[in-house]
C-alpha cells in the first residue's frame, strides 16, 4: 500500500482545499459588501463635491466599480477570485460523490438531532448560492464587465432592484450564504487544524456573529432600494 | 413491561434484510438492553427459529463489541452510551423500537445486527502504534509526562472501536476514530517517532477502507460512549499538514 502523494487525494487533503479556497471566498464577501453599502449611502451624506466631481450617491457608486475594473491589481485578485469558486465547487462535487460511495444502505430511521440542518446540507446550501452566483453575475457582471453594454451600473442596479421577484431571489441567495457561512468557517479552520482549544468557542461565535452580520447587511440592501 | 421490537434480519451482505416484528412482553424495567435480546433468543430456540445475531462481549461498556442503531440512534437513546450500557428504563413500555446494525459501506452486514468492523482494524495496524524494545516492561517514570499532557491523551485514548461514529456519520467518516488514535501518540513522547508517517499511513488507510471525508458536522461525538472530542479530529488534521509539510 502506498500512500497517496497529491497534497489533495486523501479525505483530509479534499477539505483542506475546501477550506483554503472558502476562507478566500470570505476575504472577498467583505470587499464586495463594502461596495454594496455605497448603494445605501444617503445623497445628503455629500455636502461637498469629492474628489473628480463626485457629488452623490449615483457617482459615487460609479466611480467605485470604474475604479474595481481598470486597477491591475484588483483584476489579478478577481482571477484568484475565479479559480478559487470554481475549485470550491469541483472539490465539494468530488467529496460530496466520495461520501455517497461510503455510506451503506439507508437506515429506516435516522435520528438527526446531534446535528444542525444546516451542516449536514452543505451542498445544497452551496448549490443554491451557485445557481443565484450565476443569475448575479449574468445580470451585473457580464453586461458591466464582459460585453460592456451597460456603462451606468448604479442604473442597472437600482433598476434590476426594482423588480420584485429579482429581491427574492437575492434574499433566498442571501440567507443560504448566512448558514452556509456559519458551519462553513468553523469546519474550515476545524479541518485546516487551526482549531486550538482555547480558542475553540471564540472561532465558533465569531463565525456567528460574523455570518450574521454579513447575512443581515447583504439582506437589507436590496430591501431598502426597493422601497426608495 | 411489554416492547414491540422491528428488527433488521439479513441472511449475508449480498441478500437483502427487510425488519421482522417481534413482541415481547414481562421484561424489566432493569434489563440490560442486549438481554432483553438474549430473552427474544431464547423464545425463538423454544420455536425453533433461527436467533437474531448480534454482536456482543464484555458488556460492561469497555470492549466496543457491542453496535446496534436503535431508533435512528447509535448505541440508543442515551448521549455517550454503549448498547450493554443501555438499560430497557431508558423505553417506555409499550414502545416500538426499530434496531437495525451499523451502516456504512465499510461495515459489511455479516449476518442481521452484526457488521464487520475488521476495516477499523486495519486503520489501526497502518499506523496506531508506537516502536519500542521488546521485552520487560519499561520503567514507568522513565520519561516523565506532564499530569495534564497525560490526561489529555487518556481521554483519545479512551476510544474503544465501536464505530458508532462512523455509523452515525452521513459521510460514513471514521475521522473521530483516526483523530482518536492519532492525538494519543501524537500528545505523548512515545509516539514521537512515527509521529509523521502514523498520521499519513491511518488516513491513507481510512480512505483505501472506503470511509467518506469529515464534513465536520459533530455527530459523531454526540454518539461517542467515550465522549472522544471533536478537537481531536482537528489535532488529527494539524498532524497531518504537519507531516504534509515536514516529512521528506
Ligand atoms: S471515537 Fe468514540 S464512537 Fe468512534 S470508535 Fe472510538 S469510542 Fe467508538
Ligand atoms: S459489549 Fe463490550 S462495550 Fe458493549
Amino acid at each position: 500500500m502506498a500512500i497517496k502523494k497529491g497534497l489533495f487525494k486523501t479525505s483530509v487533503g479534499r477539505k483542506n482545499l475546501m477550506a483554503v479556497t472558502g476562507l478566500f471566498i470570505i476575504f472577498f464577501l467583505i470587499i464586495h459588501l463594502v461596495g454594496n453599502l455605497i448603494l445605501i449611502i444617503p445623497n445628503s451624506f455629500f455636502p461637498i463635491e469629492f474628489w473628480g466631481g463626485v457629488a452623490n450617491t449615483h457617482d459615487m457608486y460609479n466611480a467605485y466599480s470604474h475604479f474595481l475594473v481598470h486597477f491591475w491589481p484588483v483584476t489579478l485578485v478577481a482571477w484568484v477570485l475565479y479559480v478559487a469558486i470554481i475549485t470550491h465547487i469541483i472539490d465539494a462535487t468530488l467529496i460530496t460523490i466520495n461520501n455517497w460511495r461510503s455510506r451503506g444502505d439507508k437506515y429506516i430511521v435516522t435520528d438527526n438531532s446531534t446535528s444542525t440542518w444546516y451542516s449536514r446540507n452543505m451542498g445544497i446550501l452551496g448549490t443554491i448560492i451557485g445557481v443565484f452566483l450565476v443569475i448575479h453575475m449574468a445580470q451585473f457582471w457580464l453586461q458591466y464587465k464582459v460585453l460592456k453594454v451597460e456603462h451606468d451600473l448604479y442604473e442597472l442596479v437600482i433598476v434590476t432592484l426594482k423588480t420584485w421577484w429579482f429581491v427574492l431571489i437575492y434574499e433566498i441567495g442571501i440567507i443560504a450564504l448566512g448558514f452556509h457561512l456559519v458551519h462553513g468557517i468553523e469546519s474550515a479552520h476545524r479541518s485546516l487544524g487551526i482549531y486550538p482549544k482555547k480558542l475553540m468557542n471564540v472561532i465558533k461565535y465569531v463565525a456567528l456573529c460574523f455570518s450574521l452580520v454579513m447575512a443581515i447587511l447583504y439582506a437589507i440592501i436590496p430591501i431598502i432600494i426597493y422601497f426608495k | 413491561m411489554k416492547l414491540t421490537l422491528k428488527i433488521w434480519r439479513q441472511e449475508n451482505a449480498k441478500t437483502k434484510g427487510k425488519l421482522v416484528t417481534y413482541k415481547l412482553s414481562d421484561l424489566s424495567s432493569d434489563m440490560s438492553f442486549l438481554e432483553m435480546l438474549d430473552v427474544l433468543n431464547e423464545q425463538l430456540a423454544v420455536k425453533g427459529e433461527p436467533a437474531v445475531e448480534f454482536d456482543h462481549d464484555c458488556r460492561e461498556g469497555i470492549c466496543g463489541q457491542c453496535s446496534l442503531v436503535i431508533n435512528g440512534q447509535a448505541h440508543g437513546p442515551e448521549s455517550h452510551y454503549t448498547t450493554c450500557q443501555t438499560h430497557l428504563r431508558s423505553f417506555k413500555d409499550g414502545d416500538t423500537l426499530i434496531i437495525e446494525p451499523f451502516r456504512a459501506n465499510s461495515f459489511p452486514v455479516i449476518r442481521d445486527l452484526k457488521v464487520d468492523r475488521s476495516s477499523m482494524d486495519k486503520i489501526i495496524q497502518a499506523g496506531g502504534y508506537i516502536s519500542s524494545f521488546t521485552g520487560m516492561a519499561p520503567e514507568a517514570n522513565a520519561i516523565p509526562i506532564h499530569h495534564d499532557i497525560a490526561e489529555s491523551a487518556f481521554d483519545s485514548a479512551a476510544c474503544i472501536g465501536c464505530g458508532a461514529c462512523v455509523a452515525t456519520c452521513k459521510n460514513s467518516s471514521a475521522a473521530l476514530f483516526v483523530s482518536a488514535k492519532v492525538a494519543h501518540l501524537a500528545k505523548l513522547p512515545q509516539g514521537k517517532i512515527e509521529r509523521s508517517e502514523r498520521v499519513l499511513w491511518m488516513v491513507n488507510a481510512h480512505d483505501e477502507e472506503g470511509f467518506g471525508s469529515c464534513t465536520n458536522t459533530g455527530a459523531c461525538a454526540m454518539v461517542c460512549p467515550q465522549e472522544v472530542q471533536l478537537l481531536d479530529i482537528a489535532r488529527m488534521n494539524y498532524e497531518y499538514n504537519r507531516a504534509k509539510c515536514i516529512s521528506k
